[in-house]
């Protein structure tokens, strides 16, 4: 607990705000979920179609700047 | 339990908050509801508002001066509308899981895609931030203000701003700026608009612009000046630092339903507002933002087009305040570093680094002479449209993942919705690489 907290504080604390609320609660780390194939084609996809498209961008640009 | 809890300065200060919400809950009168409403407001408006930025504006600017009153003023409408279907899964997540929306994807899915997120964040928000400055340094020319001036203005104004040290003292001043962004409204009444076209266009979707390659840059940067990455980042991250639960999802909806409203009301009349200049067959291809008020000057006067400058100094400024914070959250969560508004300078050094070192950066590109401004601009909003749907893609798997959303998971017309603004984003964009790669292709398809 920090210095500066008083028991009238903690007590406020644990009052209004839930467990996992407290900033010390979220250095617990959440369990990872696995990806499904499909999950992982949609990522991809998306993925390879901001690249290409990221690439569409900077060609009009030089093209449009000159 | 209890009796092991670690509480930090944070927790006290976003406890003191909860007890506010906690007491008017006690009472079922009017007034308390009102209150409560009070309290819990903010995310959605700031995050609305916020994307009213500085290239937003100049976009809406640029549509009323090149189209006129006609298919873009129900379409920027639609935009909004997307934009609430997408904001109201980042007020479930924030209130389900007290976690901020970078910390969600680095955990869940690892961080092979944790790192893809942040990069594609971090490039959009550092482009944009050049965008605010440059509206910035836009507006405040227009007074005659010499651009290192401008930018050393803002920054003074967002680094006050964080000097607070409190998440409610910072939203609420930040919210009272950013309702400055209705000032566009009293600018569109004084060009006396034709609101039987304006109905008219509402209503019927016409006149439609032409199908070409300008047109679509402007439905890009339209769709981007309403949905871009650093809402979803800021939006969660902000309802949790504000300590919002799940009993709270009601009034955060509101907040963001209101938000878009405003927001989607200060962007139509920014079109309506430049629409003069279509009528007078002005070419406004390379406007900046003072530009567009000297431009309306002899038709709104010095007042009216002060107003439009003032307009576009505000959407800069708060902007730059709402995405240095989001990249400032989107650190800390990442770094596990603490990254709350609620922390004293002391133990958030690392979080307020990142405003200030980002913000810095950005501010100081802008001063460098002869770069393309109002071509960065329209780009900016282009690219966030583009690193939109993996965001969404991201968002659309945590807001249905059951272990993390409990009953708030998202239902099925909230997946229908928020799919269908996936394909709208993916289709809009390949349309604008056709456009682009293949003029000719869209010609045809436009006949």
């Amino acid at each position: 607990m920090d210095d500066a907290v008083n028991l009238s504080e903690e007590e406020l604390v644990l009052s209004t705000l839930e467990p996992d609320q407290l900033a010390e609660a979220k250095k617990q780390r959440l369990p990872r979920r696995r990806l499904r194939r499909s999950e992982l084609l949609v990522l991809w996809f998306l993925r390879i179609y901001l690249l290409f498209m990221v690439a569409v961008v900077i060609y009009q640009a030089w093209t449009g700047t000159h | 339990m209890q009796g092991l809890a670690v509480i930090t300065h944070e927790d006290i200060d976003r406890a003191h908050d909860r007890a506010r919400v906690q007491a008017a809950r006690l009472h079922r009168t009017w007034l308390s509801r009102l209150r409560l409403l009070w309290l819990l407001v903010g995310p959605g408006i700031l995050v609305m508002l916020g994307e009213n930025d500085g290239p937003s504006m100049l976009s809406y600017a640029a549509t009323g001066a090149r189209f006129g009153i006609g298919f873009f003023l129900p379409f920027i409408i639609l935009t909004f509308a997307m934009a609430i279907i997408v904001q109201e899964m980042t007020v479930r997540l924030g209130a389900a899981t007290h976690r901020g929306h970078a910390e969600l994807i680095f955990e869940r899915f690892g961080p092979f895609w944790g790192w893809f997120s942040m990069v594609d964040l971090g490039i959009g928000n550092f482009l944009t931030l050049i965008t605010e400055f440059i509206a910035i340094r836009a507006g405040l020319g227009f007074f005659g203000v010499p651009p290192w001036a401008a930018v050393l203005a803002s920054l003074a104004l967002l680094y006050t701003a964080l000097m607070t040290h409190r998440y409610w003292t910072w939203e609420r001043i930040t919210l009272a700026i950013a309702a400055f962004n209705l000032v566009f409204v009293p600018v569109a009444l004084l060009t006396q608009p034709n609101w039987h076209s304006v109905g008219h266009a509402l209503t019927s979707w016409t006149p439609l612009p032409k199908m070409n390659e300008d047109t679509l840059l402007i439905v890009l940067a339209d769709i981007g000046a309403t949905v871009t990455p650093w809402m979803l980042f800021f939006q969660q991250s902000a309802t949790v630092d504000k300590g919002m639960t799940k009993r709270d999802v009601g009034f955060g909806r509101l907040d963001t339903v209101v938000g878009a409203a405003l927001a989607a009301a200060a962007a139509v009349a920014t079109v309506i507002a430049t629409t003069p200049l279509f009528i007078h067959h002005m070419s406004t291809q390379h406007f900046q933002a003072a530009e567009f008020a000297q431009a309306l000057q002899p038709l709104i006067g010095r007042f009216g087009a002060s107003l439009f400058a003032l307009g576009i100094v505000e959407a800069g400024m708060v902007a730059c305040v709402t995405i240095s914070i989001s990249s400032a959250y989107a650190f800390g969560e990442v770094a596990a570093r603490p990254h709350s508004l609620n922390l004293p300078v002391r133990q958030g050094k690392a979080f307020y680094s990142v405003v200030f070192l980002w913000a810095a950066l950005a501010a100081a590109i802008v001063l460098i002479p002869g770069l393309p401004l109002v071509y960065v601009v329209l780009i900016v909003n282009v690219i966030a449209v583009l690193a939109m749907p993996p965001a969404l893609v991201f968002l659309f798997m945590l807001a249905n993942d059951r272990e993390l959303m409990g009953d708030v998971v998202s239902p099925l017309w909230a997946n229908a919705l928020a799919t269908a603004v996936v394909i709208f984003l993916v289709g809009a964009g390949v349309l604008f690489g056709i456009s682009v790669v293949a003029p000719g292709l869209l010609a045809a398809l436009g006949k």
